[in-house]
């Protein structure tokens, strides 16, 4: 499902324009991400110095994906994007231990932002084709995902190179990009 | 993404006008047109579409107007931070607006390089006037905003071939 079809799927809900925000560290895989939801060739990507905005848009509904750079030099600058936001996405590169603290450190400062919350949160567990990746339950363990309240979150093993594991996780933003609307 | 409404259309009178740029630390790096659903890029434009006062040309194949959905990517960085960055998309086909967007980022990175990528859904069977009728009377209007002040334009007429 790309997103072109997340968008048709999405006809029932009552709003007309939807904002998913993809961040993480740096290398994470978010921009490969972003091509692979699109269907777009994945061979060729330049690291983010600043956004990339993917909008789709079909029978007057609207979708717009917003990949931010996540050099740490840039990164105080994302809170300039959280507004109406309706899902946060966050890429985490699994072969990358020697980040993991950092990573769990930039996701917590994201859930405490007043602008992000209750917003719901979707981990991609990426570049798991390696073999050095590290499982998804450790990951979730060693970031202490069980620690996060008040929203509704997932984990999703995958690979943004060969698209494993990236429709589980358009099928649930499916789902909860509509709860979400519901309840406001 | 909201759709143009008629009262800023009207304003555009000389749709090939020279505009003034109001700063050089703003560049249109690229462009590219895909048909989305192969991934085929149909036409890329690798000069800067945004000196002013000149139309470029594209010359974009015909099979352009079969594809169900078109994608459609700028590229532009900036060397100032940008509080209220937004971009106002026209295609005109002779004086009349066949679509129209503006489209609001808000916030951009000083020092940076950003892309916008558009996906849209072709009209449908029916709606599309023949390539013959088109080519060469479609002008791709781009407006390039901080709050009010323009920062930049690119007027691109489209030749398909
Ligand atoms: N093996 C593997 N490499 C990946 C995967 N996802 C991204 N990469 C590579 O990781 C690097 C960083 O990816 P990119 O999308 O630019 O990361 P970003 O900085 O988060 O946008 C690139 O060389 C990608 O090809 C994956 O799932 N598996």
């Amino acid at each position: 499902m790309g997103l072109l079809a997340l968008l048709r799927k999405l006809h029932s809900s009552p709003t007309h324009e939807m904002r998913i925000l993809l961040l993480g560290l740096d290398n994470a895989g978010k921009t490969t991400l972003l091509k692979q939801l699109a269907s777009e060739d994945v061979s060729f990507v330049t690291p983010t110095i600043g956004f990339n905005v993917k909008s789709v848009q079909s029978k007057g509904f609207k979708l717009n994906v917003w990949d931010i750079g996540g050099q740490r030099e840039i990164r105080p600058y994302w809170r300039n994007y959280f507004e109406n936001t309706d899902v946060l996405i966050y890429v985490i590169d699994s072969t990358d231990e020697k980040r993991f603290l950092e990573t769990s450190q930039e996701l917590y400062n994201l859930l405490e932002e007043d602008k992000l919350a209750n917003v719901p949160l979707f981990i991609f567990a990426n570049k798991q084709d390696l073999v050095a990746a590290t499982n998804v339950g450790d990951i979730a363990e060693r970031l202490k995902l069980c620690n996060i309240r008040e929203r509704q979150w997932q984990i999703q093993p995958c690979s943004a190179l060969t698209g494993a594991g990236i429709q589980e996780g358009m099928e649930w933003l499916c789902k909860n990009m509509a709860i979400k609307k519901k309840k406001k | 993404m909201e759709p143009i409404e008629q009262p800023i259309i009207n304003k555009v009178t000389n749709t090939e006008d020279p505009i003034e740029i109001a700063t050089h630390d703003f560049s249109l790096n690229w462009m590219l047109l895909k048909d989305s659903e192969t991934g085929k890029v149909l036409w890329e434009g690798k000069e800067d579409m945004s000196i002013p006062g000149q139309v470029h040309i594209a010359e974009v194949p015909k099979s352009i107007l079969e594809c169900k959905s078109v994608s459609r990517t700028l590229n532009f960085s900036s060397k100032r931070a940008l509080t209220n960055f937004r971009i106002v998309q026209r295609v005109m086909f002779q004086d009349q607006l066949l679509e129209g967007w503006s489209f609001k980022f808000g916030f951009v990175i000083p020092n940076s390089t950003n892309s916008w990528e558009q996906v849209i859904e072709a009209a449908g069977e029916g709606h599309m006037l023949p390539a013959e009728m088109l080519s060469g009377n479609v002008l791709i209007q781009t407006d390039f905003y901080d709050e009010n002040t323009i920062i930049s334009a690119s007027r691109v007429r489209i030749f398909y071939v």
